[in-house]
């Protein structure tokens, strides 16, 4: 079923109002008349919920609005998602709407978590799917966590220069194990600049939560590119 | 010490206070009690537009009174255990009681007293002038220190890091850092010597990310027990064992604490409301939980990483005041601004922010970090002897006079701070040799020294 402008414009509000408000039953009762409109789960996904959150996130980008409000905004969206939408699509058999799984954490030395946080709900309110390990994060853990979630995208954030040989030495963890093309690694956070990310060869670099999922993005489109 | 009891107090609670994941600590507990105590105490800040430097007793007063209750609720979270450590009101308020309102840094004729300052108070705040932390290559680091410890305005020094040690990659909690951490303090004290100020204090170990380079480099031979000591607490309101480890070793050695505490703007906290609660009861929980002598704040602004916007400055100017009002608490103000040396932008973000820090009560100023303190390289004594005649100047000013300063300065360099000006190193704007600024920047220093005096800031 196609749905109408004006229909979609509508459902938009709803949603917007149901954030705002800080109201999951609302979310979750939308989506479900929705679906039960003949609105199909993707369809919602892609004409409802993603320019919604993309609002939102623009908003925190502005800093209009904050992580409190961001987080409140995911948490309606994950209980849709959860309790109606993913449901839905796997009883009629379809594949999943996560945009990618990433794998992120404060790297080992460092235990400041904000801007890392921020990265994370991001991701999240953008369709990724999400395993954050907090902070003082190990290589290994992070080896370890990608190979069992069948991760996309490895994200390591740091403040403090001295943890950034640790960044490295995931890189060349990797590498020393062959599986360095089965994963992409982005790193970010105040102790790096673009010129040592690139130096140092990962595969992406971000100042911010706002480029971190620009970023994540362009590198989805680049594997399933590579993939087709 | 009389604090030593509670040492003991913090280390058990630690282990036996309630457990609480880390993820619903940061998304649910403190923005939902953030944002309750912001309604119940009716903490509402004016617009930035019609003023910075709030001039409202009974608003930072209540601030006061939300952040004591903030700090009761709350407590600090051991991340290390995963458990609040938690405080009753009537230890809170005893701990405020015998806080200290003076504290003497540094050794021999090198000694100052930092003391504690009201709001408009006419006594000159402790000027700690450095680049907190920002990575200096290892070959300038001794010049760029001694362009600080040689200024006469600065009471007392504040280290940064070295990007390498002896040419090697420095790895936080690893040998390389304890190395670091003994090079820094040998660079730093040869500094202190060069300039004729031997026993200055330095704000040490800043190389010491874990507990090892504190531990290592505040032992014999190493830093004194009167320079300033760093402990963290991390975003938001949270403690570790190697935050404590340090602690310990601090309490028993008998060093000075200086603990500190950075909120985001933006973040689990909020906006600027929420910051100046975070600040305030921020600054109660390092007491608490730390002990300390002297506590800073330095909010950082979320993508451009400096304090100097003007919603920020809002929050750090009541907070102070409602701190400067209601307790005994040495609080300091971070200066960050985002630009670097050799920019007019660094000297009115200075500005700006050394005028709302001084009228509003701040007992220290520390810095300026220039260039957000992430530009390896990027900072000078200059702007640090400039934050010192500003914040002189602003001794006894009232807050509607360094509002309205505030404001025009803010004019000059809001519109480019999404630009963050990086300026140029150290060696760019000093010889290296003389260690006396260049002539364009000295220039230009003096350029807006003039700005400033005709704006109506009696600068000498």
């Amino acid at each position: 079923m196609t749905v109408s402008g004006e229909a979609v414009h509508r459902l938009q509000q709803e949603l917007t109002a149901a954030i705002d408000e800080a109201d999951i039953q609302r979310g979750v009762a939308l989506a479900r008349d929705a679906l039960s409109q003949g609105i199909s789960p993707l369809d919602l996904i892609q004409d409802v919920i993603r320019p919604v959150m993309k609002d939102f996130g623009e908003a925190f980008a502005r800093l209009d609005i904050f992580l409190p409000e961001l987080m409140g905004a995911s948490v309606v969206v994950k209980a849709m998602q959860s309790q109606v939408l993913e449901p839905a699509i796997r009883q009629s058999g379809g594949n999943s709407v996560n945009q990618g799984t990433v794998v992120i954490g404060t790297c080992q030395g460092d235990i400041h978590d904000i801007g890392k946080n921020m990265v994370s709900l991001m991701l999240q309110v953008n369709g990724f799917k999400v395993i954050d390990l907090g902070t003082n994060v190990s290589p290994q853990t992070f080896l370890d966590t990608a190979r069992r979630e069948e991760a996309d995208i490895i994200a390591l954030s740091s403040l403090l220069t001295p943890s950034l040989p640790y960044m490295k030495d995931l890189l060349k963890r990797l590498e020393g194990l062959g599986e360095r093309d089965r994963y992409m690694v982005i790193a970010g956070g105040a102790a790096l600049s673009e010129e040592y990310s690139k130096r140092a060869g990962f595969d992406g670099y971000s100042e911010d939560a706002i480029t971190a999922v620009e970023i994540c993005k362009n590198l989805m489109k680049q594997r399933k590119g590579a993939q087709a | 010490m009389r604090t030593y009891t509670r040492l003991l107090d913090v280390f058990d609670r630690a282990e036996s206070g309630p457990m609480i994941e880390e993820s619903q600590w940061d998304m649910n507990l403190v923005p939902k009690t953030v944002a309750r105590l912001l309604a119940e105490y009716d903490i509402k800040m004016k617009p930035v537009n019609e003023t910075v430097v709030l001039q409202d007793d009974a608003l930072a007063d209540r601030l006061f009174a939300a952040g004591l209750q903030m700090a009761q609720e709350l407590g600090v979270y051991c991340s290390s255990t995963s458990r609040r450590i938690i405080f009753s009101r009537d230890e809170i308020l005893n701990a405020l009681e015998v806080a200290p309102v003076e504290v003497t840094l540094g050794d021999g004729n090198d000694r100052h007293t930092e003391r504690k300052r009201k709001v408009e108070d006419s006594l000159f705040p402790t000027i700690k002038g450095g680049g907190v932390g920002t990575p200096l290559p290892e070959d300038l680091y001794l010049p760029i220190t001694q362009s600080y410890v040689q200024e006469p305005l600065i009471d007392a020094v504040i280290n940064c890091t070295l990007e390498s040690v002896y040419g090697r990659e420095i790895r936080s909690r690893s040998p390389w850092e304890i190395l670091a951490g003994w090079h820094e303090v040998e660079l730093s004290k040869a500094a202190a010597k060069r300039a004729g100020r031997p026993g200055i204090p330095l704000g040490v170990i800043e190389n010491a990310v874990s507990e090892l380079g504190e531990l290592s480099a505040t032992s014999y031979g190493g830093a004194s027990l009167n320079d300033w000591h760093h402990i963290a607490m991390i975003s938001e309101f949270k403690t570790d064992y190697m935050a404590m480890a340090k602690l310990a070793h601090l309490i028993r050695t008998g060093a000075i604490i200086h603990s500190f505490y950075n909120t985001i703007y933006g973040g689990s906290c909020g906006g600027g409301d929420g910051m100046a609660l975070a600040i305030v009861g921020g600054c109660i929980l390092l007491q608490m939980v730390y002990m300390t002598n002297t506590h800073s704040v330095s909010p950082a602004h979320p993508f451009y990483g400096n304090n100097t916007t003007p919603e920020i400055m809002q929050a750090i100017g009541l907070a102070q005041q409602a701190l400067a009002r209601n307790t005994r608490l040495l609080t300091d103000v971070v200066l960050t601004p985002v630009s670097g040396p050799g920019t007019k932008t660094l000297l009115y973000e200075t500005a700006a922010e050394s005028i709302t820090a001084t009228v509003s009560g701040a007992c220290g100023l520390i810095g300026p970090r220039s260039g957000a303190g992430v530009n390896n390289g990027h900072v000078s004594g200059l702007e640090a002897r400039f934050n010192a005649e500003v914040a002189r100047a602003a001794s006894g000013m009232s807050r509607k006079d360094g509002d309205v300063l505030v404001r025009k300065l803010i004019a000059l360099y809001k519109p480019i701070l999404e630009q963050r000006p990086k300026g140029l190193p150290f060696n760019e704007v000093y010889d290296v040799t003389t260690i006396k600024p260049l002539p364009e920047w000295l220039q230009m220093y003096e350029q807006v020294k003039n700005e400033l005096r005709e704006m109506g800031l009696p600068l000498h």
